[in-house]
């Protein structure tokens, strides 16, 4: 067997080195915030070039696919997707750890993303002449129609609250289309700002939006940031791996939509996890568990996420057609190193090719013993520290992953801002995801229907080409059962009575707050704010060119819509009663929220002019003291003020001469 | 614990003489016996594009020419804008160049303020570009550009071209064929090479207007009709250019090297000599070329003409194209 020959050439011990090291690196990348896949891989490249081309691709493979793993640790432990791809993690993987099972979720986490990554890599290994030519059936019309799939789940994600959910996905898709557009290149919503001319980059977007509000909560109260359950339970290893035995059919399920969707050059692990967790949620028995910490969301997306590296490479060395990001650097290096790329390949080149499928299986399944052992670390680590150095730390993170995305200071600035609107907006019940998913899926949605309608147009066939394309129709089904079949299921219960089944292996405690039907009076304020937005909204878009103009004339039109819908809802209902305050709740301080929001402020506004080093560790200082409950001792002081040095500097170094990012030139340094 | 502290206050130090080394070292450049140490090449876009790839293609031999190593650092963001603007507040030593690109440098503040205009910026050598093209898929029944231009006159409107992005090259490209050849054809701009190409292959669009080097990885399934070159490329002897069929057609994306305006005279023209002498590293010519890349050598003393009169060229085609003049 002439393959096994390459299983064997991939295994040898500069090989499997190469592997190791590769996952380690990656998935430690992964789960900081901003450093993405992406990065790990192009700084990788340049010393790739010294190895043989199949040791390189390894090296690449094995960090790219421990990338996407690592984001999940972030994911479930603090809240924010360390990439994009695990935006669903956070769904229930938060409130997972919240509840004291943190350890659980990045076992299962670990678990689902070796399943996924191996089905992906099994499918490239053998399925990828046939696969790729998925990439080539989808045109603009599907990605239009997967966008609006993808979008369907904030029906899901806001049970009870539709209308807000709504509306925060209007103000996602709106703030997508902020910048040069890609589609008749009209410069959108700049507010005449050079900032945000090339719109709001949507990691950092995610860390605002997602961490921010975390950490200004965390310095409240007291109270420990994960509940930790007293007795030592560690990873829960053999646990975690029942609960995915007895889930072994949403783990295939979601594999299989990761690959498929990772074959796609236009979608990308995001919508990988988010479509794989979309169905999850419509199949299982107690959908309305999802969003309070069901194990079965972690896996599905993990799963998926983890599969689209697999599927990703299909049109990549097939097609020559990167399926990712980080696959068109591999891509690239490949062509720096003179590979052709091209069915050809297959052929010509088997023995690189085939040895770095298998190098890539490898590393696959070295990250269950690495995620593992890293997981483990990363938990304890995140439930043992105290307080005054967690909230300084995560805030670091999110300072310097969202400055490192471009090396471009207003990024970080705009993450800052973002995440404050969305720590004010979700305490008066807007959540982020919503926003999260109209910014992730509008670009998507918008370059779709503009190329769909101009080539519908250009036929005389616009009505054919958005509904007459069969797998549009197929996409357009699967959208209309997620939307309805809750809607049925309930409907059948209520029908036949039936009890809805209880609790099975995990005791699940839906953790939601009692609906209140009495007025919201902010509610009704936000909604004359957002009335105003879309009527500006509206209005900035006279001057645009018609390709560039309806897309974000519509969805100023949806926000007003929706606004209203939310305000007449709300003066429907009688005004509220007064409150009775818990006397038992610790009362939360708000002078702490303050002082860490005009940190967070100052931190943003000078680093670009003072520099990195000095102006995030005087920030992560004055963090310190804000989260501090208890006067410390001069000895741990002395302590903080050494770990701070240690942790600012240590990254200092990471990005200045290890990834080689371009540091602000400051005053300082 | 206070092993714990040693162990800190060690570390502490030794990230501290690290840094402290690392500030002096940048403090002794010189502009006599350049280059002395490792230039920074920024890219003002994503890893892998084209623009990365022939930076690293010319890094594989940057030592081997400048006896320093170049060092690419990105900078992406609104259509490399974002590093554009900023590119005159970096040290002029010369130990920082950028990539520069056509039509973009002359476009962009063109149609807005973008942070820079045209003639701030300092481009020293533009060494190369990649050719517009028109391609079909292999099963197309368009077998030569007559053929298109027979069927685009009796379909006005109906011939769809992918291509890259709006009002780039490509889409410049379109906009002049569908002047000179007479017709009317739709533009459907895709958010880069790689979807637009995506959209030929999965016959999403009739044709496209794309750049040569597509047909390297693509060759066996797309057919290139005509390729804006001055000459045939070497890479592809058997695709007639516009030129050949009559219409008058040459141009691309232009890529070049640029350098803060604080930078003195004399190390412009040695940052161009040193692209110049890459280009003409007989290795580093072969894997662009079959790379369908086109060496141009365009040194800083040629650049006023050369971008007097891509100006001119692009403005006339902006009007078409509907960006304002500001």
């Amino acid at each position: 067997m002439e393959v096994l020959g390459y299983f064997a050439a991939a295994l040898t011990p500069f090989n499997l080195a190469l592997a190791l090291a590769g996952v380690i690196l990656g998935t430690i990348i992964g789960a900081l915030l901003g450093l993405s896949a992406t990065m790990a891989v192009a700084v990788l490249v340049p010393f790739t070039f010294a190895m043989a081309p199949a040791s390189g691709l390894i090296a690449l493979g094995a960090i790219y696919t421990g990338a996407i793993y690592g984001g999940a640790f972030a994911a479930i432990l603090v809240n924010t997707p360390g990439t994009p791809s695990s935006i669903a993690t956070t769904f229930d993987g938060y409130p997972m750890a919240k509840r004291g099972d943190g350890g659980l979720a990045v076992t299962l986490a670990t678990i689902a993303s070796v399943c996924g990554g191996l089905i992906g890599a099994v499918s490239l290994i053998l399925l990828a002449p046939p696969l790729a030519n998925v990439a080539l059936a989808f045109g603009p019309t599907e990605y239009f129609w997967l966008a609006v799939f993808g979008l369907t789940l904030i029906s899901a994600l806001s049970v009870g609250n539709t209308v807000k959910g709504l509306i925060g996905a209007c103000l996602g898709l709106l703030l997508s289309a902020i910048g040069v557009a890609v589609v008749g290149g009209d410069v959108r919503y700049t507010l005449n700002s050079q900032m945000l001319l090339g719109g709001i980059d949507i990691t950092s977007a995610l860390i605002g939006l997602y961490c921010v509000p975390v950490i200004i909560d965390l310095v409240a109260t007291k109270a420990p940031h994960l509940k930790v359950i007293e007795v030592e339970q560690g990873i829960r290893f053999f646990e975690a791996l029942r609960l995915s035995m007895t889930r072994k059919f949403n783990l295939l399920r979601s594999s299989v939509i990761g690959t498929a969707v990772g074959i796609l050059p236009g979608a990308g692990g995001s919508i990988a996890g988010l479509i794989a967790y979309s169905e999850a949620r419509r199949t299982s028995k107690h959908p309305e568990r999802f969003g309070t910490g069901e194990p079965d969301g972690v896996i599905a997306t993990e799963s998926a996420n983890n599969a689209t590296v697999g599927g990703g490479f299909i049109p990549t060395l097939v097609l020559g057609i990167p399926g990712t990001p980080p696959d068109a650097i591999i891509l690239g290096a490949l062509l720096v190193q003179g590979i052709k790329i091209g069915p050809t390949l297959f052929n010509d080149q088997a023995d690189i090719v085939y040895t770095f499928m298998f190098g890539l299986l490898i590393a696959t399944i070295l990250m269950l013993p690495i995620g593992l052992i890293l997981g483990r670390y990363a938990y304890k680590f995140i439930i043992r520290v105290p307080k005054s150095l967690l909230v300084p730390t995560v805030a670091f993170l999110t300072i310097l992953g969202s400055f490192a995305i471009h090396s471009n200071p207003s990024d970080m600035q705009m993450m800052f801002v973002l995440g404050v609107l969305a720590w004010i907006l979700e305490r008066y019940g807007f959540a982020p995801s919503p926003i999260v998913l109209g910014l992730v899926l509008g670009q998507i949605a918008e370059q779709g229907f503009v190329q769909s309608y101009l080539i519908g147009n250009a036929q005389d066939a616009i009505i054919e080409m958005f509904f007459g394309r069969p797998l549009s129709m197929a996409i357009i089904a699967f959208a209309l059962l997620t939307l309805f079949y809750p809607l049925f299921t309930s409907l059948r219960r209520r029908r036949r009575k039936a009890p809805p089944s209880e609790a099975t292996d995990l005791v699940v405690k839906a953790d939601k707050a009692t609906l209140e039907n009495y007025r919201d009076v902010p509610a009704i304020i936000f909604g004359a704010l957002f009335i105003g937005l879309g009527v500006l909204a509206y209005m900035e878009t006279r001057d645009l060119s018609p390709m560039g103009a309806v897309f974000p004339k519509t969805l100023s039109v949806a926000l007003v819509l929706f606004s209203v819908m939310l305000i007449a809802f709300q003066i429907g209902r009688p005004a509220a009663r007064k409150k009775q305050a818990d006397p038992a709740a610790v009362k939360p301080s708000n002078i702490r929220r303050f002082a860490t929001i005009v940190i967070m402020a100052l931190w943003v506004a000078l680093l670009p002019m003072v520099g990195f080093f000095v102006t995030s560790l005087a920030a992560f200082f004055c963090l310190t003291a804000v989260a501090s409950f208890a006067r410390p001792s001069a000895r741990t002081i002395f302590t903080y003020m050494i770990v701070a040095t240690a942790i600012v500097g240590t990254f200092q170094v990471l990005m200045a001469n290890v990834l080689l990012l371009r540091m602000p030139a400051g005053l300082l340094f | 614990m206070r092993r714990l502290i040693l162990k800190g206050i060690l570390s502490t130090a030794v990230i501290g003489s690290t840094l402290v080394a690392g500030l002096a070292f940048t403090g002794t450049a010189a502009a006599q016996g350049y280059p002395n140490k490792a230039i920074t090449y920024i890219i003002p876009f994503n890893a892998g594009g084209e623009s990365d790839v022939s930076a690293r293609f010319q890094q594989m031999v940057f030592k081997k020419i400048a006896g320093v190593d170049a060092v690419i650092q990105y900078m992406a963001g609104a259509g490399g804008a974002q590093a554009w603007s900023q590119l005159n507040s970096m040290h002029g030593d010369g130990y920082t160049i950028m990539g520069i690109n056509l039509p973009h440098t002359v476009l962009q503040p063109m149609q807005k303020d973008v942070g820079y205009k045209t003639d701030e910026l300092t481009p020293v050598n533009y060494f190369h570009y990649t050719p517009d093209a028109i391609f079909v898929h292999k099963d197309s029944a368009f077998k030569t550009l007559k053929d298109l231009i027979d069927h685009a006159k009796k379909n006005p409107g109906m011939v769809t071209f992918s291509g890259s992005g709006s009002n780039s090259s490509n889409n410049l490209a379109q906009v002049r064929f569908d002047e000179l050849a007479g017709i009317k054809t739709t533009y459907v701009p895709f958010s880069g090479t790689g979807p637009a190409v995506t959209a030929i292959l999965g016959k999403q669009t009739v044709a496209g207007f794309n750049y040569a080097p597509s047909a390297i990885t693509h060759g066996d399934k797309m057919r290139m009709l005509a390729v804006a070159s001055e000459k045939r490329m070497p890479a592809f002897p058997d695709v007639p250019t516009f030129r050949e069929l009559g219409f008058d057609l040459v141009g691309g994306a232009y890529r070049g090297l640029s350098v803060p305006n604080s930078t003195p005279e004399d190390l412009r023209h040695k940052v161009s000599d040193i692209i110049s002498k890459i280009n003409a590293e007989p290795d580093f010519k072969k894997k662009m070329e079959d790379g369908g890349f086109v060496l141009t050598d365009i040194t800083y003393k040629d650049m006023p003409k050369f971008m007097a009169d891509k100006k001119k060229e692009y403005a006339a085609l902006a009007e078409k194209l509907g960006i304002k003049k500001q």
